[in-house]
């Protein structure tokens, strides 16, 4: 039971492959197009994969500080998740050479001529842009190694003293995590449009992370269960999970309501200026079929108690949501950033590649560390879960 | 009037066990009591509800009854233009979700007792009232053609997996 995922050749040269097609495609966007459309993409993939690396990591915070233990089993699954940080660090640091071509904030010449962006100034300028952006991922990367350490010590020690010492570094990612991804959400999207705010903004974004988080979760349980791993997986496992992902497609759409109710209502210029484009323009489509990926489809369609506990059924709903947040992030930048829209084929080699990626560095990081945290106090009560 | 069997446990793990021994042996387990919710219990005994299904039900209807108090008052009995907003309008969905939730639960609250045969200041017709304390009690129905023979294998089976009492009780409480 506590043997460490084998990863197969076939798997690593599929997942460079996919790499490949996402560098290449990257490339044809900024030869073909103004630089802008290319931009625009990494910025969704980034976010799109540390939001459901952080999502992965909040859920394992949430086990820790509930004490929950059905799922102790699967810890190491965001566990291995979170190793993604060090590299979308460095991805994120690329990003930094298309601020100008992002942003409209960050050229002086702009906010030289607007009012807006001259009161919004000492907090959007591109230095303290960037020592936020540094702060929060330092904070990220240290506080999921220091889970990932602890985790690890405790395969070899036991104990309870160390459960405590990790609930209490959960408590403390929690806090963390609440204020700095809805700062960085300020910053890397809600920028974009410097001149429209929305307070429900970044909470929707925090859901979107937790909940998307928890089904890639979910998704990649199932997937090595299928492989031979988790042997321990039953129908009241999978229902546990549906149920994160039922609840938290309420929560979303509770969000998405929430954000858009009070726009319409109000109808102020300056805040009804974000869906104009978005429900009347060219964006009309994604616009409903954001809702119904995310909140409509999930939230009846796991409702049903069979479809909630099958293996099968709970992959198809979370390779739908896959595509839903993407849709929900492409709904998010697009609007603000590209000239010309549709869905091209630097869109999807650019998400491909950066799916290709992070499953590579999960995989990898699922292999270097035993797949079931043996000495976990909490074992016994998942592997017999039955309730 | 009919007499039950009671087993009287004071450790939850062992009314489990004990649960499985009397099934194996081909005796059925009646009820289970017990302090707190025990959840295992529901797949043990093969319990089913219909409770989650007219919750649904409730809702789907409050949720449609509520549109149409909506439609009936803001459309046709009196219609009032406001705020520049279509008469038929977005800001339904709030008092329908509101309304559907509360219609939801308070019928299902509703349901429940009358099924239960509940009401306030009912008296408890518990068979043995220590289930409410510390201790846990397995009721198992004793026919009028048990035999001799099949008594004492119940009993046998209790004692064996630790019931600190054995009891019989004519108290006919709502299952």
């Amino acid at each position: 039971m506590d043997k460490k995922v084998q990863l197969s050749g076939k798997f690593k040269i599929a997942m460079i492959i996919l790499i490949v097609v996402g560098l290449i495609s990257v490339a044809i966007g900024f030869i073909t197009e103004d630089g802008k459309r290319a931009w625009a993409n990494l910025l969704l993939n980034n976010y799109y994969f540390l939001s459901i690396a952080l999502g992965a990591t909040f859920w394992l915070a949430i086990q820790y500080v509930t004490q929950s233990g059905w799922s102790t089993a699967y810890i190491r699954v965001p566990m291995a998740m979170s190793n993604y940080f060090i590299i979308s660090f460095a991805l994120f640091a690329i990003m930094f050479l298309g601020v100008h071509d992002l942003y409209h904030w960050s050229h002086p010449e702009a906010v030289a001529l607007d009012p807006v962006l001259q009161h919004k100034a000492p907090y959007l300028n591109i230095p303290f842009f960037a020592i936020r952006f540094f702060i929060f991922f330092v904070l990220w990367i240290f506080l999921t190694w220091r889970i990932k350490k602890l985790s690890l010590q405790e395969d070899k020690i036991g104990g309870t003293e160390l459960f405590k010492k990790l609930e209490m570094t959960s408590k403390i990612f929690i806090f963390v995590f609440a204020v700095s991804f809805s700062l960085f959400t300020i910053d890397w999207l809600m920028s974009l449009d410097a001149h429209w705010y929305s307070t429900i903004y970044v909470v929707k974004k925090f859901i979107m992370a937790f909940f998307h988080g928890a089904s890639v979760i979910t998704a990649i349980v199932i997937i090595l269960n299928k492989l031979g791993y988790f042997p321990m997986l039953t129908k009241k496992h999978l229902h546990d999970f549906s149920r994160y992902i039922w609840a938290l497609s309420l929560i979303w759409g509770y969000m998405w309501l929430s954000q858009y109710i009070l726009i319409w209502y109000a109808n102020i210029p300056e805040e009804t200026v974000y869906y104009i484009p978005r429900e009347m323009g060219e964006y009309k489509a994604l616009f409903y079929t954001e809702l119904i990926m995310n909140w409509t489809f999930p939230f009846f369609f796991l409702m049903w108690n069979r479809i909630a506990k099958s293996a099968n059924w709970l992959l198809f709903t979370v390779s739908v949501l896959i595509i839903g947040q993407w849709v929900e992030l492409y709904m998010s930048i697009m609007p603000n950033t590209i000239d010309s829209h549709g869905i091209s084929f630097v869109e999807v080699g650019t998400f491909i590649g950066s799916m290709g990626l992070f499953a590579l560095i999960v995989g990898i990081s699922l292999s270097k560390i035993p797949s079931v945290p043996m000495k976990h106090p909490y074992l016994i009560e998942s592997t017999t879960h039955d309730h | 009037m009919k007499t039950n069997i009671l087993g009287v446990y004071d450790d939850e793990n062992d009314v489990m066990h004990a649960i499985d021994k009397l099934q194996e042996g081909g005796i059925k387990v009646k009820d289970v009591f017990s302090p707190f919710p025990l959840h295992h219990i529901w797949d043990k005994l093969n319990l089913t509800t219909r409770l989650p299904f007219a919750t649904f039900i409730y809702g789907a209807v409050g949720g449609i009854a509520t549109f149409a108090l909506l439609y009936w008052t803001s459309v046709i009995n009196y219609p009032l233009k406001f705020g520049g907003k279509p008469l038929n309008t977005l800001s339904f969905i709030i008092i329908m979700f509101v309304l559907t939730i509360l219609i939801g639960t308070v019928f299902t609250a509703l349901t429940f007792f009358i099924r239960q045969k509940l009401y306030p200041g009912k008296e408890a017709t518990l068979p043995d009232v220590r289930t409410v304390d510390d201790k846990f009690v397995i009721v198992i129905e004793k026919d009028e053609d048990m035999d001799s023979a099949e008594l004492t294998k119940i009993k046998s089976v209790l004692i064996e997996t630790g019931a600190v009492e054995i009891n019989e009780s004519d108290v006919d409480y709502e299952a």
